[in-house]
């Protein structure tokens, strides 16, 4: 059965796309409908008219303006932004009602749920604390007298030799130079007594000689 | 030399390349210039849709899936700006049952056009409402089928044969009495 509708059949025709029996309906169609012949004479014309219609010439006109992509979107300007402003916003939220806590010590990093920065220790914590650092001060300040000690005692005993080495020149040295003075002294006694006796001798000579003389004298 | 294809420009067009979207620019600006003098009237009016018409395209390159030809995409995509363009004109006509959006009188840029045939015939299709006007286009200048006018315009075929029937008699008047 042959669609007879005008539209379709014309239709068909500006799709070339009529078959036999169509063909034959649209011929006759064109034959006694003179409206529908008319449209097809202007649909006709218009393929006509459009194989060679001729347009002003191109104007110039700007491409680049088109070209609009090469920009890439600044960091700040990326779609996820906002979403992940959202979620930090939402995780500081959460945090902050959850009582959140971060805690660096001796490079350990805690984190926990319901407890707050802003407490403290426990005043056991706080003495156990303050007496490891006594403990620790104690500790310190005893190896560093002992160390300040034995430097003492070394310090004393090089001082103790060089004293006694000291001692032991110098005293071989004053003893030398007080047997040399004592020896200078009993060489100058003799000296002193050999003269005395000398002149005892010379006196004792004199006296002997005038004795001599004198009992000449008598005796003469 | 083998020319490239539509897809292979666009996808070098996409990573950056001017080159290859000018060359899809050369390739397809004429046509619509022509689309645009047809379906606006005058070349000034031609020249601004037909750069409406390449900066969306542009934009919307990416949306290209390649599923059916760069030409049908091009036209579809050029009569919705073309719509735009006679929606910014005239804000407050409705443009799919709109009667004339045109010209009443023959412009002196219709004299830029070269022969008589080309001026009446522009100006005669100014006459007729968008609608049927965009289905004149597609169809004789465009050569496209009534299945691809159907999809670029979201109609049914059988609407846009209707529509086509009913402006070829009109636009029958009006070469006829543009050739006076």
């Amino acid at each position: 059965m042959v669609n007879q509708s005008p539209e379709y059949l014309f239709g068909q025709w500006l799709d070339n796309a009529l078959t036999e029996d169509e063909r034959s309906a649209f011929e006759a169609l064109c034959v006694s409908d003179e409206d529908f012949a008319a449209r097809v004479a202007t649909a006709t014309q218009l393929n006509v008219a459009a194989e060679q219609f001729s347009a002003p010439p191109m104007p110039a006109w700007d491409k680049n303006a088109t070209f609009i992509a090469s920009d890439k979107p600044k960091w700040w300007q990326w779609q996820g932004l906002p979403a992940v402003s959202m979620a930090m916003s939402a995780a500081a939220m959460v945090m902050v009602l959850s009582g959140f806590s971060v805690q660096v010590e001796d490079g350990r990093v805690t984190m926990g749920f319901g407890q707050s920065v802003s407490s403290g220790p426990t005043e056991a914590e706080v003495a156990a604390l303050v007496a490891d650092r006594i403990n620790d001060y104690q500790q310190a300040n005893q190896a560093m007298f002992t160390q300040y000690v034995n430097a003492l005692q070394q310090q004393q005993q090089e001082s103790s030799t060089q004293l006694a080495q000291y001692l032991l020149k110098s005293s071989r040295q004053e003893r030398r130079e007080d047997f040399a003075e004592l020896v200078q002294f009993i060489n100058q006694q003799r000296d002193d007594d050999q003269r005395y006796y000398a002149r005892q001798l010379t006196h004792l000579q004199r006296e002997i000689n005038a004795i001599d003389d004198g009992y000449t004298a008598v005796t003469e | 030399m083998f020319e490239k294809r539509d897809e292979q420009l666009i996808e070098q067009a996409l990573k950056g390349s001017k080159k290859a979207w000018f060359a899809l620019i050369k390739r397809y600006e004429s046509g619509i210039y022509q689309y645009g003098i047809r379906m606006t009237g005058t070349p000034h009016d031609a020249a601004d849709l037909m750069q409406d018409i390449f900066i969306a395209v542009f934009k919307s390159l990416s949306n290209f899936r390649g599923d059916g030809s760069f030409k049908a995409w091009l036209y579809r995509i050029a009569h919705f700006r073309c719509i735009e363009f006679y929606r910014r004109k005239r804000p407050d006509t409705p443009l799919e049952d709109s009667e004339e959006l045109s010209c009443e009188r023959p412009t002196p840029e219709h004299s830029l056009m070269s022969d008589i045939t080309s001026q009446s015939l522009t100006h005669a299709m100014q006459r007729l409402p968008l609608a049927q006007r965009a289905v004149i286009e597609l169809k004789f200048f465009g050569q496209f089928t009534f299945e691809e006018i159907a999809e670029q315009l979201g109609l049914s075929s059988n609407t846009v044969k209707s529509r086509l029937y009913s402006a070829l008699s009109k636009l029958k008047l009006d070469l006829e009495v543009e050739h006076g």
